[in-house]
């Protein structure tokens, strides 16, 4: 074989991996918009808002990925379903406007595609990432204290600062880091109903 | 063995830039997983002592990228500036600019590790850094990769065939994969459900596209430099060639969840895994009559040792691969650490003995020095290969059982973490053994680099010597 044929293959089999899969896909599901809500209106999945999209990005640099996945696997009756991680499967549709689109590879902690209804106050939600045991005394969620700060109770902070004592008269109260993974956190939810993935 | 002593090379300083720091980053590498195994064990750790590094969603990604980017494409890259320009008889010319390429390399992966230790990672498999630590890689790459295409190209017709193909498929897959990737996964236009399938294209490029055929170029051109036979067949090699560079990027596909991949890109991996897995047969059995009834030799001499390791390990971690592509383990396995395993069996085992076997070949010739006859070599040998086996069964039995269990909805989430505790100290048995060896390795290396040994036993194995090396 000369080398010249060598390369020609090497090419062609490099364009067909890339193009094949990424181009193809792309014509699959990259043109997929949004469907309307007839009853509210509202485009669905909803655009996450600026703060939800910077959540994303904390949740992938924190590793919450390394144990917790973002897809609920079908079909209906399946073990997802049944453990409760959502009320139906995920599909291309839902990834829309993840920035960046994360499924996850690793299941040591349960599926957290639709969390957002599963834990609905944000507090309960930083109580989770603050110390996890706050909310089952028997997790094995790793904290997360450092996405919080310890500061002298004050009037300005009274209504951000988590319902935990401490013995000194500081108060837990969410960084802006903390406060962005929880929008995202609750952003992530699958309770509109799609064509290809219906609400039962 | 003996052999003539060539003057050094200009390759040679880059070359030991890139394998020495390959060791440090290996042994950084262990140790870290270590830490994080021990987090997994023990969640109560983490409420005692909440620290950001040391936390396992940091730990984690840390690990692998040390592991692929440190530890084995510093090596691979190491061995190859050796072998190349001797393999080619063209030397490489501007010492001093691959030296700073190779500085260059190991510049991104400190960058690399300080970046997702402290910021974190990036929770893209296998692109866990930001693009400045990309361009670095791309900019040393670009040095690196066109010193040793040169010695490639310029001499195809004079040796054997097939290192010389896997060479050329890998170095070519390699920047334009991981360039693709950065613009498609962070250019900010690609559709979410578009990223999905770029990231498994990249994982499957830069495992079996670019690692796994540095591995072979190495395990073709060294084995028969070493047992003194020619592979027999040709037309066979060629064929595996063309079907592991046809399919390799396809394979991650097989391990995906299948809601948000489309069906058929998910079915065309079962199809690429299970064929491919044909091929490597195919190069199996290509490699088995170059070792058969080589075991007196495979016994003395520690390069062929870990050659014919990685050769097996080869082979079973892509029966491996294909065994989870097959339909009812798929979806019992998704989401398990059957992927640690697969991790384990391509980096510790396959590529990873592939590397010492090489190491130990190579290194010598390019620093005219002999490995001591101590026993490290043989601690180094038997403490990785069974430290990694341990790892391998631990996360298989692991993955096994989290798998069923994850399948039964009636288990609830915090039992399944106790199945898994059991195996996870096999694998943490299995990592300490592990860096134990990797530590022989390493004091050896330096002591020998730095000539504190006399070398009493040079073994070094230098494949032009040897006339079956030549014949095609
Ligand atoms: C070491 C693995 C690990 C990491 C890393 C991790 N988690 Fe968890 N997480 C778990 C486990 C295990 C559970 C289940 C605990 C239980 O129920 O006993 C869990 C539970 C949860 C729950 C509650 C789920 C439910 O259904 O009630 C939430 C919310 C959560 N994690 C969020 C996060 C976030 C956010 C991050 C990143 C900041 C994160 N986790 C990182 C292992 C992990």
């Amino acid at each position: 074989m000369k080398s010249t044929q060598a390369l020609a293959i090497v090419l062609l089999s490099l364009l067909l991996t890339w193009a094949g899969q990424v181009a193809l896909g792309y014509f699959q599901v990259g043109k997929l918009e949004p469907v309307i809500n007839e009853e509210t209106n509202l485009r669905e999945p909803p655009t996450p808002s600026g703060l939800a999209q910077t959540g994303a990005r904390v949740f992938a640099s924190e590793g919450c990925l390394e144990c917790h996945s973002l897809s609920v696997r079908g079909p209906s009756g399946s073990p997802d379903l049944t453990r409760g991680w959502g009320e139906r499967r995920s599909v291309s549709r839902d990834y829309l406007f993840r920035e960046p689109a994360l499924v996850g590879f690793s299941r040591i902690g349960p599926d957290l595609s639709n969390i957002g209804n599963r834990i609905k106050e944000p507090k309960d939600l930083m109580m989770h990432l603050y110390n996890p045991r706050n909310l089952k005394t028997t997790s094995t969620c790793p904290p997360h204290p450092w996405l919080f700060e310890m500061k002298l109770a004050g009037p300005k902070h009274e209504s951000e600062s988590l319902p935990i004592p401490r013995k000194d008269w500081k108060q837990v109260i969410p960084t802006y880091q903390a406060k962005a993974l929880v929008a995202y956190l609750q952003s992530l939810n699958l309770n509109y109903s799609l064509p290809e993935a219906p609400l039962k | 063995m003996t052999f003539p002593l060539p003057s050094q090379s200009k390759a040679s300083n880059a070359a030991v830039v890139m394998i020495t720091s390959s060791a440090i980053w290996g042994l950084l590498a262990a140790g870290l997983q270590t830490l994080s195994t021990i987090q997994l064990l023990l969640p109560v750790l983490s409420y005692f002592a909440p620290i950001p590094v040391l936390d396992y969603g940091h730990l984690a990604p840390a690990v692998s990228f040390l592991l692929i980017y440190g530890w084995i494409t510093s090596g691979l890259l190491g061995v190859l500036m050796i072998l190349v320009p001797r393999f080619s008889g063209i030397p490489f010319r501007y010492g001093r600019l691959l030296t700073g390429g190779a500085i260059l390399w190991q510049v991104g992966v400190l960058s690399g590790l300080t970046g997702i230790l402290g910021e974190g990672g990036t929770g893209i498999p296998f692109l866990p850094f930001l693009r400045p630590v990309t361009c670095i890689f791309l900019v040393s790459f670009l040095v690196l990769g066109t010193g040793i295409t040169r010695g490639l190209g310029g001499s195809w017709k004079s040796g054997p065939l097939l290192p010389r193909l896997y060479l050329l498929g890998a170095l070519i897959s390699f920047p334009l994969g991981l360039g693709t990737a950065e613009l498609l996964l962070r250019g900010g236009t690609t559709p979410g459900a578009v990223q999905i399938i770029v990231q498994l294209v990249w994982a499957s490029v830069l495992q079996h596209l670019w690692l796994s055929p540095l591995a072979l170029v190495l395990l073709f051109q060294l084995i028969p430099a070493m047992t003194g036979r020619a592979t027999s067949s040709l037309s066979l090699g060629v064929l595996a060639w063309i079907t592991t560079l046809g399919l390799g990027g396809w394979l991650s596909n097989t391990l995906a969840s299948e809601g948000p991949l489309p069906s058929w890109l998910q079915s065309a991996g079962v199809v690429a895994t299970l064929l491919l897995f044909v091929a490597v047969l195919g190069n199996g059995i290509l490699l088995q009559p170059l070792l058969e009834g080589k075991m007196e030799e495979i016994k003395r001499n520690v390069a062929l040792r870990f050659m014919s390791v990685g050769a097996w390990s080869y082979l079973a971690a892509y029966g491996w691969l294909a065994f989870l592509a097959l339909p009812g383990v798929r979806q019992t396995t998704v989401f398990t650490m059957t992927s640690n395993t697969t991790q384990t069996l391509l980096i510790f085992l396959f590529w990873g003995s592939v590397l010492s076997g090489s190491v130990y070949a190579l290194l010598p010739v390019a620093r005219n020095m002999g490995w001591p006859s101590h026993p490290a070599l043989t601690w180094h040998f038997w403490f990785t290969t069974i430290g990694a086996g341990m790892m391998v069964s631990g996360y298989a039995l692991a993955g096994i059982f989290q798998g069923l269990a994850l399948n039964d909805p009636g288990v609830p989430m915090g039992t399944v973490a106790s199945y898994l505790r059991p195996f996870l100290v096999v694998v943490l048995i299995g990592q300490i053994v592990w860096w134990v060896g990797q530590m022989a390795f390493s004091s050896l290396l330096f002591s020998s680099l730095l000539k504190l040994f006399p070398s009493t036993a040079p073994m070094a194995v230098f494949p032009s010597e040897n006339p079956a090396s030549t014949t095609r």
